[in-house]
């Protein structure tokens, strides 16, 4: 004989709402914390990618931060090559008035002044330093690029390579350029460098000696060639600048990405979520209903 | 004389009585565990017709041969083998449980993405301070998350042989008692009602018994249960043997019954060994993602200089996850400049060297792999628990509707067996009326 056990009918019905109950917990929980997933193990493959994505998050954070190093820092030796370049342009104007004949020595004592004041602003431009406080052109050194001697006369003290920054999608930026990358040349095939070149010429205009209007015409070409340098040099800079900004903006198209992954693996779909929660507890109510009709349903009431 | 209309109404009245009786034990037990539904078996009394001829009447009434048990071996046998099975998916479910829940929440993960982190933003300046200050306190993080992963997983082996052994102690005291059971089975008669209640107490055991170890059970003489375990007797007519438990060279757990050693494939002993073999899997790899982040980067501190220009030294100590430490918190101490650098060296090289060590080891990548791994296992072990929950479920539904207690049948029964009773005293009447009308002649 098969017959429905009033104490299996119980427990039947107290599981299937138990059960009810989990389900819209569950989800409860997945609106309340926007997450889907509570554990690895509610979806292993997607919990897989959410902790990748989210160690990239990490190390994107640490990209930006090196491509803002970056670009702080090839700003500041745009500056100070703009500046330097500035200076040379004035060298090379007071070059050419030293040059003419026409100037008596207390007007090329002057312009020796001037000229040595150029020096001095130079080798403070060089011995500029970067957003983390060290040298700007130095290279990997730490002390100033380029040391002064007691004569004034300007001598590079840098070492090394300046670092190269990870600024994320596998672009490594070097942060700046060392000083003999930027000032020195070779003219006529004798290596020199913009320094010594308007050191030379200030101290041989003021001392306003036979040769200073020859000196100056020869200096004048040099000038020349350094400026050239100091372009090429800019453009380099300008050239780092344009893959720091690559960097920039490969890292907010993937930061877009990633978002949208996390939200399609990891956050809970808030209608999907709301409308099954709506189900479940619809479903709830009318067992609810359902059995406390069957339970009130008892032959004994009809025994009299 | 033959027949008497008295006594067959006596007898029909006190089989009616008995019916009622089982009725009521039925309704007050409708709700109590493991409890059968009883009936009364009825038979004819009739006969003793010896020394009259085969036409005349004998009639004696009805008498109660037996109380029934409405149950049958087969369906107590599947619900027991189905429970087993549940026990133990449950069992493994709760182990790798407990092992996915120390590997997700100690945060190794994040640890080691920040422990990267914290070195690629040092190549900005390697010798700010406040940079490897953070390198350091992110080194720290990481040992501690595979000091916790470790101690979480060393808790949960604890447990699961607390688990094993309470479980094993409960399965020898069940033992016990159903030797005691049997005992007092054989001196049973057969069809009372003090057997019935013998059975019950005795399948009630046998379940237990089969929720903690896949047992296989044969009923004997006088309905007595005889258990064995993978082949081995733990209850015989000739006496109890007890389940021992002990712990493999592997750290797996080893079961003997009486010294001799058996595999247990179900119930929550079985799933407790399952997971304990995995955790085990578990702790030792995490012991290799601990030792592959030791190596790399102690190796890679050897290799350079820290910021005093002295040679880097080790940075974490322990062999293994459980042990694992920080050996300083110096932040001069990382070695990130190549060696033979001067001290306050800015060059990044043994820097380089050390993010590329730390992901050479793939340690990262190791550990992913095992909370995936332990992660995809419960995902699937709970699609399997869930099929052999819906089975056990079934075997139940099939066992209880033959012998769960209906309310609702015992309430006709009741009507059914109080009619008996009145029509039987009817007939008491009609007999006694009968007897007045004989004595009122004449």
């Amino acid at each position: 004989m098969t017959g429905i056990s009033t104490h299996s009918f119980y427990e039947r019905s107290i599981g299937n709402m138990t059960s009810l109950r989990a389900r819209a917990e569950t989800l409860q929980t997945q609106i309340a914390t926007e997450q889907r997933l509570q554990r690895a193990s509610d979806d292993p493959v997607a919990a897989r990618q959410l902790r990748r994505l989210a160690a990239d998050d990490t190390m994107a954070a640490v990209y930006k931060n090196n491509a803002a190093v970056a670009a702080a820092d090839l700003g500041l030796a745009e500056d100070a090559i703009d500046q330097l370049s500035n200076l040379t342009i004035r060298a090379q104007e007071l070059a050419t008035q030293a040059a003419t004949g026409t100037i008596n020595d207390a007007q090329r004592k002057i312009i020796g002044d001037e000229l040595e004041q150029i020096h001095t602003s130079m080798v403070a431009i060089m011995n500029t330093r970067d957003s983390s406080g060290n040298p700007l052109f130095g290279g990997a050194a730490n002390g100033p690029a380029y040391a002064v001697a007691a004569d004034g006369s300007a001598s590079y003290a840098g070492s090394g390579q300046p670092a190269e920054l990870d600024v994320g999608g596998g672009i490594v930026i070097s942060r700046g350029l060392t000083g003999p990358d930027l000032l020195n040349y070779s003219v006529g095939g004798t290596p020199t460098d913009l320094l010594s070149v308007v050191r030379g010429l200030a101290v041989s205009v003021q001392a306003g000696a036979p040769g200073a209007a020859s000196d100056a015409r020869t200096a004048l070409d040099s000038l020349t060639a350094g400026l050239d340098t100091l372009s090429a040099g800019q453009a380099v800079i300008g050239a780092r600048q344009g893959r720091v900004e690559l960097a920039v903006t490969l890292a907010i198209d993937q930061a877009e990405a990633r978002a949208a992954d996390r939200i399609r693996l990891g956050e809970t779909d808030m209608p999907t979520a709301i409308a099954e929660l709506q189900e479940a507890m619809t479903i709830l109510e009318a067992s609810q209903a359902s059995f406390t009709k069957l339970s009130s349903l008892s032959l004994f009431d009809y025994l009299r | 004389m033959s027949s008497d209309l008295m006594t067959i109404a006596r007898s029909g009245a006190n089989a009616a009585r008995y019916a009622l009786d089982v009725t009521a034990q039925n309704i007050a037990n409708a709700g109590t565990a493991g409890y059968v539904r009883r009936s009364v078996s009825l038979s004819e009394v009739s006969g003793g017709a010896m020394l009259y001829s085969a036409a005349d009447v004998s009639l004696h009434g009805v008498r109660l041969s037996g109380i029934v048990r409405n149950v049958d071996g087969f369906r107590m046998a599947e619900v027991r083998r189905t429970g087993s099975d549940l026990a133990r998916a449950d069992a493994e479910i709760a182990a790798l449980g407990s092992v996915e829940s120390a590997l997700e929440q100690s945060g190794i993960s994040e640890a080691m993405a920040s422990f990267k982190a914290g070195l690629a933003a040092l190549k900005t300046d390697p010798t700010n301070t406040a940079l490897r200050a953070v390198v350091m306190e992110n080194a720290r993080t990481l040992a501690d998350s595979l000091n916790i992963a470790a101690g979480g997983l060393d808790a949960a082996r604890a447990g699961l042989h607390a688990n094993a052994a309470d479980g094993v102690a409960e399965l020898n005291q069940l033992s016990t008692d159903l030797d005691k059971i049997n005992a007092r089975l054989v001196r049973t008669p057969d069809g009372t009602s003090d057997q019935a209640a013998l059975l019950d107490q005795r399948d009630a055991i046998l379940h237990s018994m089969s929720r903690i170890a896949g047992v296989s059970v044969s009923i004997g003489a006088h309905q007595t249960a005889q258990v064995s375990l993978g082949g081995q007797s733990l209850v015989s007519p000739t006496g109890v043997t007890a389940l021992g438990v002990g712990t493999a060279p592997d750290g797996s757990l080893a079961f003997d019954v009486g010294g001799t050693p058996v595999s247990i494939v179900a119930g929550s002993l079985a799933g407790t060994a399952q997971g304990l073999t995995q955790l085990n899997a578990a702790r030792a790899e995490l012991d290799d993602v601990a030792n592959a982040v030791i190596g790399a980067l102690n190796s890679a501190q050897a290799s350079g200089v820290a910021l005093d220009g002295s040679a880097g030294q080790p940075l974490f100590g322990g062999t293994g996850a459980g042990d694992i430490a920080l050996l300083t918190g110096d932040p001069a101490a990382l070695a990130t400049a190549p060696a033979g650098a001067a001290a306050g060296s800015r060059d990044p090289g043994n820097l380089d060297a050390m993010i590329a060590a730390f992901d050479g080891s793939a340690a990262a990548a190791d550990f992913d792999n095992l909370l995936s791994g332990v992660s995809s296992a419960v995902a699937g072990r709970m699609v399997t628990r869930d099929a052999l929950a819906t089975i056990a479920d079934g075997a139940n539904a099939v066992l209880m509707s033959q012998s769960g207690v209906s309310l609702d049948d015992e309430a006709a029964n009741l009507l059914r067996f109080q009619q008996a009773f009145q029509a039987s005293g009817r007939v008491m009447q009609v007999a006694r009326d009968l007897f007045d009308s004989i004595l009122s002649i004449g």
